[in-house]
């Protein structure tokens, strides 16, 4: 009896021995012969900003990227208004260039605050595909001048009161294919003691997320908390919604905003106005991102084409 | 006492079968894929090195497979919308392919082209090809490679209408692959 079942149990082991060999799919060779290459988590958001605030994602190396921002709105109270489409415009123009993979300087002009901003950003940590590193951090430091009145700034008389400074650290994480949230505490050391009376160390919680909508469209908001704001009169807090839509090397951005400024420091402190859809709270703005490849890799490929 | 010897013989058989069994199958580990789109208003191509493929020359069984993340593009832009919006590699993180020939199977080949029938799984469709692909043999490598043609719209992937003039329709595909023994 023992003798047969130990017979049995060779025949078995033989058997399955023989069909394991043959059944063990091709593929699944392949799957365990794949090295295990860290994969960073791609386009946690879109571009560089989410709506206006600056995203946890950067470009790649060697890539130049310029924004072409305008903003619409109407002033309110304004019925005699002569104006064909919108009250009032602004403009901003941008660049900013990507050193390596990780670390960016930009630069921009705005036209309704006259401010020249520039911002230095490095990318700490990267999401990767593996659950091993499950967010990004993206550390950035803002430089911004004022040079005019305008919303709820008064310009200071002494020129280096002019200057402010905002540091960020950005934590994202991308949840799925669709779904990229990101929380950004920073601090803003303003020049003069606005918005907030006698402060000029403010501390900010940024919000902000994204949703794909389709391949090629997606949805995203934000929402800036400024901490011990007395939000009635010292200006109200940044709330945006965007579209982005990407065409190639060009992006475009729709949004819905209660600012009216570019800029990295005046869009969280200087809005007048909370955000409403009548006039005066509805800045209504078209970005255009346009994206150049200064230094384009070259994959060799199988052919090598007579040109 | 008897009986375990015979077990332990025959599993040492079994053992060794096994292993021998896997000498049949040879493997690429850096096979290399490149993809040309080419139209009027732009030329895309990008290049995959670290393509897998193994055949087992005892049954003439291939099987290929592909990240579609290894892909390198020119543009990181232009890779990033491949993934992101194209492929979407974050849902289909690779293609495969499966195949036989009995052109693969036994020891001595010939320098010409055979057909090789199987599925291609990509972009979560599962479509019959047939490609044919040219054998290059000396005495320390086994080399296949070929080129073919894919439809992108067999393979459900949809191109905006703005985007159209960019992309073309055919797609055409080069592969080399370099095999060795696999153990």
């Amino acid at each position: 009896m023992n003798n047969k079942l130990s017979l049995l149990t060779t025949l078995a082991l033989f058997l399955f021995g023989i069909l394991g060999i043959k059944a063990q799919d091709l593929l699944d060779i392949i799957e365990n012969e794949t090295p295990d290459i860290p994969m960073y988590t791609q386009a946690t958001f879109k571009g560089n900003r989410v709506v206006l605030t600056q995203s946890v994602e950067t470009r790649k190396k060697g890539t130049l990227e310029f924004l072409l921002g305008t903003r619409y709105w109407n002033v309110p109270n304004n019925d005699d208004s002569q104006s064909f489409g919108a009250d009032r415009f602004s403009g901003y123009f941008g660049m900013q260039y990507s050193f390596s993979d990780r670390f960016t300087l930009g630069a921009g002009v705005g036209s309704v605050d006259g401010n020249f901003n520039s911002f230095a950003k490095y990318r700490l940590v990267r999401q990767r595909e593996d659950k091993n590193v499950p967010l990004g951090i993206t550390l950035v430091q803002g430089l911004s001048y004022f040079t005019r009145d305008f919303g709820t700034f008064t310009l200071p008389e002494n020129s280096s009161d002019r200057l402010s400074y905002i540091s960020q650290v950005i934590i994202a994480r991308k949840f799925n294919k669709n779904l990229s949230l990101q929380f950004s505490p920073s601090y803003i050391r303003t020049g003069t003691n606005q918005p907030v009376n006698d402060k000029n160390d403010l501390f900010l919680l940024g919000f902000g997320g994204r949703y794909k909508l389709s391949n090629h469209v997606s949805l995203a908001g934000e929402y800036g908390y400024l901490l011990g704001r007395n939000e009635d009169e010292e200006g109200y807090n940044l709330f945006g919604l965007g579209v982005n839509w990407e065409v190639g090397d060009l992006i475009m951005h729709f949004s819905f905003t209660n600012s009216k400024s570019f800029d990295d420091i005046a869009i969280y402190n200087f809005n007048p106005n909370n955000f409403h859809f009548r006039p005066g709270g509805l800045h209504i703005g078209v970005n255009a991102t346009y994206i150049l490849h200064l230094n384009k890799r070259k994959p060799k490929s199988l052919k090598t084409r007579e040109e | 006492m008897k009986n375990q010897t015979i077990n332990l013989a025959l599993f040492l058989f079994i053992l060794h079968g096994s292993i021998f069994g896997q000498s049949d199958k040879i493997i690429a580990r850096q096979g290399k894929v490149s993809f040309f789109s080419y139209t009027a208003v732009e030329n895309i191509e990008a290049t995959n090195n670290q393509v897998i493929s193994i055949i087992d020359r005892e049954s003439g069984e291939i099987a290929v497979q592909m990240l579609m993340r290894a892909f390198v593009f020119k543009k990181a832009l232009m890779e990033e919308h491949f993934n992101e919006s194209y492929v979407e590699s974050d849902t289909y993180p690779k293609l495969t392919f499966s195949g036989t020939t009995n052109a693969l199977k036994g020891e001595e080949f010939n320098d010409a082209p055979i057909f090789i029938k199987g599925i291609m799984d990509f972009h979560g469709v599962q479509k019959p090809v047939e490609i044919k692909t040219m054998v290059k043999t000396s005495t320390d490598t086994f080399v296949l490679e070929g080129d073919f043609n894919v439809n992108i719209a067999d393979f459900a992937i949809t191109v905006p209408p703005l985007l159209v003039p960019n992309i073309s329709k055919e797609i055409q595909v080069m592969f080399r692959f370099e095999y060795a023994p696999y153990e």
